[in-house]
Parts: C-alpha cells; structure tokens; sequence
C-alpha cells in the first residue's frame, strides 16, 4: 500500500468516527467494554482501561438547546450546557456511567444535577484538589485515585497491577505518537490540514485505544520523512490557547487566514501531552503524580504566577508570532487569568486575539473576518 | 387582578445605631491597621478568621466590601473599571467590584487597606481562587489557600485530615507573616468567642420561627455583618447579645418587625444589595415578609464541636452551605420552610455566583414537592444593578403573592 493510500485509509476512519453524532457512535464502541463517560483530563482514563470499560470524552456538541434551560442558568458554558441536553434528550443511553473530577462552579454544579436526574446508572465524583502546591495535596488525591479504584472493581471490573501497568503505557504510546504529529505538522501541513487535524485529536476520545493509537503509528509511518515545498513556511505561526474545544472550525480559519496552530494549550490537545505517567513506579502512585509535576489548568492553584510563566514559556519556545485566546463564553477560570496573560504577552512583543464562543460548533463567520484581520497584523508585507 | 398595595410600617430596630457604630469603627481599625501596630489580611467571607485574631491581625473582606459598594450603588462604575482592564463582565460582580476599586482608588472606603498577605478559602466557591491569585500578582503579596474540597454527599476521612492538615500549615503561615509564635491560649480564647458569636447568631436568627417575625431576612442581611468580620472579637459578642436581647423582647411582646405579616417566605442566595430597600417595600407593602433565608443562615455553622479547636474549626469551614451538595441542600431549604412556617420561598437566580444558583431548579421542584409550597426564581446579581430588570421582578412577585394568597384561601 502505498504511503498515499494509508493516509485516505486512516483519514476515512478518523473521519467517519468524528463525524458521528452520539446516538450514532454508540454502534462503533469497542464490543464488552462498558462505556464511562468523562469530561476532564483529571480523570485517568488508564484506570478506567484497565478495569476493561471504555473511557468516552464528552466534549460537547452543537445540539440546540431546549431541555437544559429547565435545569441551568443561562451563564453556564456550552460544554455544561450541551452535554447536559444529550443526557436529557436521550443521547448519552449508551453510556454506563460517567465520572466528573472536580475542576470549576459549573461542573460542580452539572455534577450534581446529573446526579439528580438519575438518567445513568453510576456517577463518580473524583474529587481533584485544587491546591496542588499544598504537600498534603497529593496524599488526598492519591486516596481519591484508591476511591476511584474501588469504585471501578465493585461497578466494572478488577484492575490488575499489569492491566494498569499496560493500560498506562497503551496511553503514554498515544501521548508520544500525538506529540510527534505536533511536531511534524508544520512541514506536512498538505497531509494533515488543521480540521483534520482537530478530528485527529477528537477521534481520540471516542474510539477504541488500541485501534486510534494503531491509526497514529501507522499516520506517523505514512507521512513524509522531510518537508516538502509545501509552503507552509509562508504561514504565520500562531499559538491557540483556552478550552477543550477541538471543532475544526477554528483550525480551518486560521489556516485559511494565512497562519497555522503551531502549537496550543487546549485541554483537549497538546496540555495534554503533559501527562505522561512514569512506568517503572507504582501504577496508582505514578498516575497521581502526573497532575503535580506541571501545570494543567487554570482551576488549579500552583501560585499566582504559574499559568502566566507557563504560558509565557510554551508561546517563546514555540516560535508563535502571535497567541489566539480560544475561550467559552462563561467560563470563569479562564476568563480571570486572560487579561494578565495578555498584558504580559504583549508586553514581550506578542500579538493576542480573544475569541469568545458560546457554541464552538456554530461560530464560523462571524469569527472569519477577525481571524484574518489578525493574521493580517502578524504577517510582513 | 390588581394587587392592593397597603402600607405596613417597619419597626427600627433599635440596636442598628449600635452596628453602625461597630462597624465604622471596624472600617477605621481596618483601615488604618498602621496606627494600631496591626497587620492586615484580605480573607474570603467563608475563611478561618480566627487565627488572624488569634495572631493579632486585622481581617478585611473584599466580598462585604462588595456588598457594601453595592448598597451604596457604586459597583457598576467599579466594575466598568475593571472591564476597562479586560475582564469579563460575566465574571463575579464582588471580583470585579474589588478589582476596580483597587485600579481606581474609589469606593466608599477610597484606596482599601493595603494587605500583608492574602487568605483565601474555596469553600463557597473556585472563584475566589482566581480572584485572589489576581490580588497576589497586582498587590505583590503572599496568599495562603486553604483548599476545601467539595462534598457531594458524605465526607470522608481522608478529606477532613486533608483540611485539618492545611489549618496546620495555615498557622504555620501566620507564624512566618506575623514572625510571632501562634498561642494556643489566644486562639482558645479567639475560638471560644467565634463560637459564642456563632450561637448567638443562630439563636437570633431562629427568633424568627416566631410569629410575626422579628427579625427579617432583610434585616438578617444588615446585620449579618459583624459575624463576619468580627467573629472571634469581644465587639461581635456584646453586639449580638444586645440585638438578642431586643428581639427577644419583641418576642415576648408579640411584635414583628411588620405592623403586617400575611406571608412568610424564605429566600436563597446572596440578596440584590442595590435594592434591599426597594424589594422590602414591594413584599411588605402586600404584607409578605422574608422570615428566613439561607445566606445569613450559612454563618451558623451547624457542624461545630463545643469547645474551640482547630479540627473543630477545620470540620465547619469544611462543610460550609455552599460546600455541600444539592442534597444537603434540598435539606436545609426544606427544613427552613417547614421551620420558619413559611408559605412559599423566593430564589435569587445570580449571574455571579454559579456556585449558589447551578441546581436551583431542582431544588425548587425539590423543596415545593417535599413541603408543597411555591417556589420563585427571580434572575439578577448581587452587586451589579445592570443585570436586573426590577419591574419584571416586582410583576413576577405580584403574581408568585396571588398564586399564595389563592392557595391558602383554597
């Protein structure tokens, strides 16, 4: 086969999966794995492989709203907003349970009024500390990983130290692959365009692990070894920050404006190559220990100036020319820390953009014309 | 129909002259903390504050300082400065209010007492975690955090030992910022108080199962003040015995604090501060009264030990009102409606604080199917007026009154 044809292949799958609404993906789920949902990388999805069910990322969709305003206020998120309509409307039957970790207000609170629906017959609170520079933080946390443990082999299935063990390295061989599709794609732009690219990422949630980290090897084997004259050096890099929205949309219009995502701190993409989880330790002390090594979220204390340094760090050794503010309408945590990373940005020379989204899905035009007259900024005549 | 509106006086109460006073002094310590030889801390409204008085600090509340700017009506144009700085105007109006009065310098106070270090405690909620994360960076102090995770439904052991121990390092703290040892004598003292205050406040604040109420939600929202900054202090002692002392004569004379009381209902969540006054006339002008609500209720800590000590103290910040679950929550709403005798509650639907208003909905299907009285939800913010429509809220209050008077009559 050559190189061409495996790359349509894997592109088909990729975006046959990502292309699926829930009630249509459920036919597509590993067969004896029992479907948890989860919306937070805080919650390790190794343990929930390990046990033999299927971790399932919510990550919202573009459902129109008319269950949910029964049950939240209008100033919630879209991501609390729209999974909580799934779950109403029937969507989320497949699923056998899902677990939230604790990160802002909002999900607290869609924890809770989950919880109260009983719509899903098992629900776990993870219960992540939120001051991860306190040294008795860890301890908790590694006494909620146990909880969360027991809570699996009484609902699920018996997590064996070798399950976990392979469980976390299936994980970490995801997190390497993904890293080195970060890193080629500036030269392979033609190959991997950034809405395929953003479904890359999304399939990842939804589809059997041993499968999409089979796709990512055979992806990574398949692409050119050097760039070609693709002309992506033409192309401004920029750097996305914000939520977990992995819509294509944002990706297609940056590209389209002239620049390209050359790296970004979305929860859903390169943040979470942050967490590689040591294999020769203690499987259950190793997947605690990940959360406090660096920086993950703006829900979490490390000190006043960890995410501002963070950010800083990530947009210099990435080259960007200019950083794009990726963030939900509401959310909060976000939204605290924006004008300080801004100052601080542009203060080193470096252009900012904030896009503000209610719904990631349904935003397009609007955002065009200011996506392309930000890039315009950046680019040299 | 029409709803007749008839006057019904309000009573005064006569210890208010007393809480002015206390409070201005407090505002004047607080804000000359230099001439007194004192420290001063910003402390979030659910905090520990009785090791600061423990180690001789002055606590100052950026939260009741919100609620004071937005009672005198001068939240907008502090949080218009903010906004002017590039924060969100959905983020809480007490965090905006608090970050525009540090950027400009105005405010009732002008420029606020500068502080030496910052504590901040999310047991009510994670915005106080940003928000002062903001204050250390701009200030340039240090902040302690006491973390209190949040308990859906029981609270276990390991939980607690992780609040314990932060009350622990907390002390450990105040030692380094005060440079003084941490007296256990001081703080036994401290803490005896801070319990005393806290058992008055919820002797004063049950007063109101009475009928008629002496003692309003309205007023519990004024006078609510000193339990929260002065808890632990001798000042908060001497105050709420004297304002006990008053009501219980009310009691005893069959007075409420409305010549009028035909409905008694219970409110939830932080009040409008802008137009406490206003919302006061409409519900006793039809002879309503809010006998009781869950905000000023949440200062009386329910899982308190008897004698002061720091696990006791852990255990109750811990499992503050907003810290606990919709569960615990459907609870405590019921047993107030049921206690208080009301016929209907109203619920404060605020754009500012997620953590109160997620789950309201429930709740009040909830508490109306537990005790078959009438819920409103009425939407708004605590401090910022532009969020709220009043004639849309005094017509939905009209028509929650009628939908009472009818089911009682029938």
């Amino acid at each position: 086969m050559t190189s061409q044809t495996a790359r349509n292949k894997i592109r088909k799958e990729i975006e046959d999966i990502t292309s699926r609404s829930y009630r249509d993906i459920a036919s597509t789920l590993p067969k004896g794995r029992m479907p948890i949902g989860f919306f937070c990388p805080f919650v390790p999805e190794e343990l929930i492989q390990a046990a033999g069910a299927f971790p399932f990322r919510l990550m919202g969709t573009s459902a129109q709203i008319t269950h949910a305003q029964a049950y939240l206020p209008p100033y919630c998120c879209h991501l609390v907003k729209s999974s909580l309509e799934s779950l109403l409307q029937g969507e989320l039957h497949f699923l056998k349970g899902v677990v939230f970790s604790h990160t802002c207000d909002s999900m607290k609170g869609l924890s809770d009024i989950w919880a109260h629906q009983s719509l899903l017959p098992l629900q776990f609170n993870l219960m992540v500390p939120t001051n991860l520079q306190s040294k008795h933080a860890r301890p908790y946390f590694r006494a909620e990983m146990e909880r969360f443990k027991d809570f699996l082999q009484s609902n699920v299935g018996k997590i064996s130290s070798d399950n976990l063990k392979a469980s976390i390295q299936l994980f970490n061989r995801i997190r390497e692959r993904l890293g080195e599709i970060y890193a080629l794609r500036r030269t392979v732009i033609d190959h991997l365009p950034g809405d395929y690219f953003a479904r890359i990422i999304r399939a990842g949630y939804a589809m059997d692990r041993v499968r999409y980290l089979k796709l990512l090897e055979k992806l990574v084997d398949s692409l050119p070894d050097h760039a070609e004259a693709d002309g992506s050096d033409v192309l401004t890099p920029v750097y996305l920050t914000g939520n977990m929205t992995h819509a294509d949309t944002y990706f297609s219009l940056i590209e389209d404006a002239g620049a390209i995502v050359i790296n970004d701190d979305l929860c859903s993409g390169a943040r979470t190559l942050r967490l590689m989880v040591a294999e020769d330790r203690d499987p259950l002390e190793a997947l605690t220990e990940r959360y406090f090594r660096s920086f993950f979220c703006p829900t979490k204390y490390m000190t006043p100036q960890t995410h501002l340094e963070t950010l800083m760090q990530e947009v210099a050794d990435s080259g960007a020319q200019g950083v794009i503010f990726l963030l939900y309408k509401y959310c909060e945590s976000c939204f605290y820390d924006y004008p300080d990373l801004k100052s601080a940005l542009e203060a080193k020379g470096i252009a900012t953009l904030l896009l503000e989204v209610e719904d990631p899905f349904q935003s397009k035009e609007q955002l065009k014309v200011r996506i392309q007259a930000f890039v315009e900024m950046l680019s040299p005549l | 129909m029409e709803t007749q509106t008839i006057p019904n006086p309000y009573r005064e109460i006569h210890a208010t002259a007393a809480y002015r006073r206390l409070m201005v002094a407090y505002y004047f310590m607080v804000k000359h903390a230099r001439w007194f030889g004192k420290k001063v801390a910003w402390i979030t409204s659910g905090g520990p504050v009785e090791p600061l008085y423990a180690m001789g600090v002055l606590p100052f509340y950026p939260e009741n300082y919100g609620a004071m700017c937005g009672a005198g009506r001068v939240s907008v144009q502090l949080c218009e400065a903010a906004e002017q700085k590039g924060y969100s105007r959905d983020l809480c109006s007490y965090a905006l209010t608090d970050i525009g009065s540090n950027l400009t310098g105005k405010g009732p106070l002008g420029v606020l007492p500068k502080p030496d270090f910052l504590v901040c405690c999310n047991n009510i909620c994670g915005t106080v975690m940003k928000w002062y994360e903001i204050q250390a960076r701009a200030l340039n102090v240090p902040v302690f955090f006491l973390d209190t995770p949040f308990i859906h439904d029981d609270i276990d052991e390991h939980t607690l030992r992780y609040v314990e121990t932060q009350m622990e390092d907390y002390i450990a703290f105040l030692e380094r910022q005060v440079k003084r040892p941490f007296s256990e004598k001081r703080f036994y003292r401290v803490g005896a108080r801070s319990l005393a205050t806290i058992r008055l406040w919820k002797e004063i604040l049950e007063l109101s199962k009475n009928h008629p109420a002496p003692f309003p939600a309205f007023d519990a929202f004024i006078h609510m003040a000193p339990i929260v900054t002065l808890r632990g202090t001798r000042w908060a002692v001497r105050y709420y015995r004297k304002l006990k002392k008053e009501l219980e004569k009310r009691v005893e004379q069959g007075i409420g604090a409305f010549a009028r009381e035909e409905i008694r209902l219970i409110w939830d969540n932080i009040p409008l501060w802008y137009d406490i006054r206003n919302l006061s006339k409409i519900l006793s002008s039809q002879g309503a009264v809010l006998v009781g609500d869950t905000y000023t209720s949440a200062w009386a800590h329910e899982q308190i030990d008897g004698a002061p000590s720091l696990a006791g103290f852990a255990r109750s910040h811990a499992t503050t009102h907003l810290n606990l679950g919709l569960a615990y929550k459907i609870k405590k709403m019921t047993e107030l409606v049921e206690g208080y005798g009301a016929h209907g509650f109203i619920m404060h639907s605020n754009r500012s604080c997620k953590s109160y208003s997620l789950g309201q909905y429930d709740l009040k299907r909830e508490v109306t199917k537990a005790t078959g009285k009438p819920g409103l939800i009425i939407e708004a913010d605590h401090t910022d007026s532009r969020s709220y429509a009043p004639k849309q809220v005094e017509k939905q209050i009209q028509i929650f009154l009628d939908i009472i008077r009818g089911k009682e009559q029938a």
